[in-house]
């Protein structure tokens, strides 16, 4: 690395493992983005992929690696870099996988680098716990790192980052710092800045809806460009968008994101800063175009945070029977009805949810009312079991409504789900060590 | 009679435990009346309807914004819920933006 620049260009390629990938390998195409972050790891991928490195010592990284690097990593190289927590519970795992598809993709000079350090499942003891831990197995635990192993890769010439567990805003503050000579006041914007993108296409109009503003078209969901912020090393930035490509970006849909999954606005904790948000302004400079100032930050906090998964004993078991025609929601009330009767002789009411999907599942005695019958709705039995012979119980109950219960009860489905909690904690960063692990060697 | 939807938008997410809901008013006049109408006991009412927990609130008059903050409104986090949504919270700030303004 010799001159910095002034400038950096940061893409929010993906903002969860399932998000979509042509905005990613459109802002690759583009030439004009100096590196993509796709973040692609919450705490139900996260599960996923520690129950799949327990299955294989190969596994534990997203299954859509193949898919979602595969476009990108032609496009990949010195212009553009890509980092990516996709990695998951296995980032060296994914590493190699990366590193075997960019030698099937004619990309095989790309040098790809895994960050290893964020599982501290071998040190629960050392780790500080905001709720009791007791009477439950450990499944993992992942240190939240920051940008200090990231830029380390890129400083030893990675064109492409896997990492497991980092804080989201880091991944996406990572190549920014690594290209700019940043004071606080820039690294504050940088990690902003990350906070804003890590979310992808729900800071450039989706999962916003406004007064006086008809929502998007289905045509501009359906293409919806995922936002870029161009980051001066004053720590302001730009977001916008590829050059046309639909969505919106105003200063309301920024204010959301920025405050959205914030605890304390005044102090957002981060690995790299405890960030501040009060002083933020967003400025609309045009259509689809928004600039950021204001971002301050405090120095970063001693320990880092952890999360911690928890298998409890015994398993969730979900059930749905769907009722239809004349009369259904009453047949349906009368079959949670009949549920209750019959599920309480042997579990606890704690135990036991009956919703009714349509009615009342999401909002509760929240919901709007209801004005007219529903054609049709579902009643959905979720119940805390102690072993697989009580979930069967619980599920031939349901199946049994279909003969025993009221007229037309069918279409019933039944999944089992392990009872996993997730538990926050604190460790000290001296017990985080972390290095790289070049797949290319 | 006028919805706080009228003159404002909003967002709710998770984290953990935590249940956090946004609401941003779109001028100076609005953001005082989200202010006055949103206190933390009438929030915190009527979340209990659907998952009882203390609020917070945090006050962002530069952005025009009101954040709440709900504990432990999930507790063991949306993998260990038995509620049918799961992820039932991305729907929660509409429960705020329903209400009638005085």
């Amino acid at each position: 690395m010799t001159t910095k620049q002034s400038i950096f260009v940061i893409g929010a390629g993906a903002g969860f493992a399932g998000d979509r990938i042509e905005p990613a390998v459109n802002m690759a195409r583009s030439g004009t983005v100096d590196a993509i972050a796709l973040e692609c790891l919450a705490e139900r991928t996260l599960i996923a992929a520690l129950r799949g490195r327990q299955a294989s010592s190969d596994g534990g990284y997203d299954p859509r690696l193949r898919r979602r690097l595969r476009p990108l990593l032609a496009t990949t190289g010195k212009r553009c870099r890509v980092l990516t927590n996709l990695g998951a519970a296995n980032p060296a795992a994914a590493a190699r996988a990366a590193r075997k598809l960019a030698q099937e993709t004619g990309a095989g000079n790309l040098r790809i680098a895994a960050v290893i350090g964020d599982d501290v499942g071998n040190r629960v003891n050392d780790i500080e716990w905001m709720e009791p831990t007791a009477g439950g197995e450990w499944i993992g635990a992942h240190a939240y790192l920051g940008i200090d192993p990231m830029v380390e890769a890129l400083t030893g010439g990675a064109d492409v980052v896997i990492t497991g567990r980092v804080a989201d805003s880091s991944l996406f503050a990572a190549a920014p710092v690594h290209a700019m000579t940043l004071d606080a006041a820039g690294l504050a914007g940088a990690l902003t800045l990350g906070h804003l993108l890590e979310c992808s296409g729900q800071l450039s109009g989706g999962n916003l809806s406004e007064p006086n503003q008809p929502d998007l078209s289905v045509a501009e969901y359906a293409r919806l460009g995922y936002p870029i912020g161009e980051l001066q090393a004053d720590g302001t930035a730009i977001i916008r968008l590829l050059d046309g490509e639909p969505g919106r970006l105003n200063a309301a849909g920024c204010t959301l994101q920025l405050l959205y999954e914030v605890h304390d606005p005044r102090a957002y904790i981060t690995p790299d800063a405890v960030l501040d948000f009060s002083n933020i302004e967003f400025e609309q400079l045009g259509l689809n175009r928004v600039r950021m100032t204001g971002a301050r930050a405090r120095p970063r906090p001693e320990r880092l945070k952890v999360i911690g998964f928890l298998a409890r004993r015994g398993l969730v078991a979900d059930i749905e029977i769907a009722y239809a025609g004349t009369g259904a929601l009453q047949r349906a009330r009368n079959a949670a009805d009949i549920l209750r009767m019959r599920l309480l002789d042997d579990l606890a009411p704690a135990d036991v949810r009956i919703d009714l999907v349509g009615v009342d599942s999401v909002l509760g005695a929240a919901s709007l009312p209801l004005l007219a019958e529903p054609p049709e709705l579902r009643v959905h039995v979720s119940v805390r079991c102690d072993d697989a012979e009580i979930a069967q119980m619980v599920e031939d109950e349901v199946y049994t409504l279909t003969i025993s219960g009221p007229a037309g009860g069918g279409s019933v489905r039944s999944e089992r789900r392990p009872r996993i909690e997730s538990i926050t904690g604190f460790i000290a960063r001296d017990r985080v060590p972390t290095r790289i692990e070049w797949a290319n060697q | 009679m006028m919805k706080i939807g009228a003159i404002a938008t909003g967002r709710s997410g998770d984290k953990g435990d935590v249940l956090d809901l946004t609401i941003v008013a779109y001028d100076n006049a609005a953001y005082t009346r989200i202010c006055q109408t949103l206190t933390v006991e009438r929030v915190a009412a009527i979340l209990a309807q659907v998952a009882p927990s203390p609020v917070e609130r945090y006050e962002l008059p530069k952005l025009r914004a009101l954040k709440f903050v709900a504990p432990r409104a999930l507790p063991g986090g949306v993998q260990a819920s038995l509620h049918a949504g799961l992820h039932w919270q991305k729907a929660a700030a509409s429960l705020l933006l329903e209400l009638e303004l005085p």
